[in-house]
């Protein structure tokens, strides 16, 4: 990972920190924009991969961007409540889960969770993703809430 | 000819003084401790041709220019390694590697931190590539973030607690009170601890380190230059590393674990060494939970237990072995683990003044926390 930008920004006018896709994950944040979840997919073998490769890191055949469920288990969670991240000063406390998805045991996504108190959350907790405007750009980010 | 770890051995150690913000920069405090680490060992610039560090970002200072700074002419073996504590054992085995195979005789390794390099918060507008690119967006993007998500899990899996943690920051820093170079310096209870302010939960400020400017150096040389040296020479007998899923604290699969679940088997092999050999255990304690994955996963004891073992006062002076007995870089502060292998020499030279080991003969040195990292047992020249 690399940050392209300074630190000293004026932080209550701060902007949250914006993807800058590539050749590898665009498909991503292109299937996001249209308000849906696809992982990187290899066409061969069936392997889900995070974060996307162009190849497949197990037989090397070419990857796709497959739809996934947007279903998937709390694997584990944080509750920010110190301001540490530009964009997320003003909305304290905010609840981030990484999100096992339901298509392969270990594929995880991050994401923040929508409509539950942070007292509410657990490890186990079964949630389905849906989609958030990123203040500052065109993206959409995935979010997530408490299934039934 | 065949060489071995046996053939170097570290002979000088230097530091500056650790501070919140310095002024400085990152060039002028490498030059000072790199000066400090020959001075120790009465060697100069001149006889040095060999200089590495390691860094992420631009909070570094290269080796070509630090070599320069304090007069080295013509720098031979000059190596910047581009890393966090991930890597510091790779670099001091790429040091000691260096000197084995004759590419250098006398190595400086270091590592400086500036006030430019906090790597806690980001209050930035940033744009993000990489694996970040699916965090950074969700307001997930900096190191307590991170293993705070490791520390959940532990909790959930194994029941560990706040306090179980807290036992650890409150031993750490009982250990600096007895060292002036420390930053952090007055002892905490546990309440201090629990009342302390939240910052991701479950971490509080005290699971948190103390980030400061400050840079070390370490002089590596042959062990046979070492013998005209005035330290006793302190050897490698061994390290190892392992580094998985590219990195990702998120993918990391069993986030109860560290990278230490891949190196300590290695590292306990290639020494024939086990947890109840090490004397001295400088773990790598970015966050306390760090320290608590690393020490189940270098087997000191079982998964859940390190609560009680730090509480029974297994973890400190009269116990099993003294662990950060410099006060880690939660208390001393955090020059990215390249003090803990300060801490672990002076320990091993038996000159660590009023926090000394009795009989320290060997020093476990950590590197790293999540998906990656390393490590090394020093020891005297009896242990070989």
């Amino acid at each position: 990972m690399s940050v392209n930008a300074g630190n000293d920004k004026e932080p209550s006018a701060s902007l949250p920190p914006q993807p800058d896709p590539d050749f590898d994950t665009r498909g991503f944040w292109d299937a996001t924009a249209q308000g849906e979840l696809k992982m990187c997919h290899c066409s061969a073998c069936g392997l889900w991969m995070m974060p996307p490769l162009e190849k497949c890191r197990k037989c090397a055949a070419p990857t796709r961007f497959d739809k996934v469920q947007g279903t998937g288990t709390i694997y584990t969670f944080i509750v920010q409540r110190q301001g540490a991240v530009s964009g997320f000063l003003n909305t304290l406390p905010y609840t981030v889960a990484i999100v096992e998805l339901d298509e392969q045991e270990g594929l995880r996504l991050p994401g923040r969770l929508v409509n539950i108190a942070p007292e509410n959350v657990r490890c186990g907790l079964r949630v389905k993703a849906s989609f958030e405007d990123l203040p500052g750009g065109e993206f959409k980010v995935p979010v997530f809430q408490q299934s039934a | 000819m065949k060489t071995s770890l046996q053939d170097a051995a570290v002979v000088g150690i230097g530091r500056t003084s650790y501070m919140r913000a310095s002024g400085r920069t990152t060039t002028a405090l490498a030059a000072e401790a790199c000066r400090a680490a020959l001075a120790d060992c009465g060697l100069t610039p001149a006889d040095v041709d060999g200089f590495t560090c390691f860094g992420t970002g631009s909070g570094s200072a290269s080796p070509s220019s630090v070599a320069h700074a304090i007069g080295v002419e013509d720098l031979g073996w000059s190596l910047s390694v581009s890393g966090g504590g991930n890597i510091v054992t790779s670099t001091v085995m790429g040091a000691i590697t260096a000197v084995t195979s004759g590419q250098a005789e006398v190595v400086v390794v270091y590592r400086v931190l500036g006030s430019e390099t906090r790597y806690g918060k980001n209050l930035g507008t940033i744009n993000i590539d990489g694996e970040g690119q699916f965090s950074a967006p969700s307001g997930f993007l900096v190191p307590p973030q991170w293993f705070a998500m490791f520390a959940q899990r532990h909790q959930f899996e194994y029941g560990s607690t706040s306090e179980d943690l807290g036992a650890i920051a409150i031993q750490e820093r009982l250990h600096a009170s007895k060292n002036p170079h420390a930053v952090g310096k007055d002892p905490i209870t546990l309440d201090d601890y629990m009342n302390s302010r939240w910052i991701a939960e479950p971490f509080r400020l005290f699971d948190c380190c103390y980030e400061v400017d400050g840079a070390v150096a370490l002089v590596i040389t042959s062990s046979a230059r070492a013998q005209d040296l005035p330290h006793p020479p302190i050897h490698v007998l061994g390290a190892a590393d392992s580094n998985r899923y590219g990195g990702s604290p998120v993918q990391y699969a069993d986030m109860t674990t560290m990278f230490s679940a891949g190196t300590a088997p290695k590292l306990w092999e290639r020494t024939g060494l086990r947890a109840s050999d090490i004397d001295v255990a400088c773990m790598y304690d970015c966050f306390t939970f760090t320290v608590m994955a690393t020490f189940e996963d270098f087997g000191f004891c079982e998964k859940g237990e390190v609560g009680d073992y730090f509480r029974a006062g297994r973890a400190t002076y009269g116990g099993d072995v003294v662990v950060n007995p410099h006060g880690g870089l939660l208390s001393e502060g955090y020059i990215h683990g390249m003090n803990h292998h300060y801490e672990a020499v002076l320990q091993l030279r038996n000159a660590a003044g009023a926090r000394q080991v009795i009989n320290a003969r060997t020093a476990l040195v950590t590197s790293g926390a999540g998906p990656f990292g390393g490590a090394l047992v020093y020891g005297t020249a009896a242990t070989l």
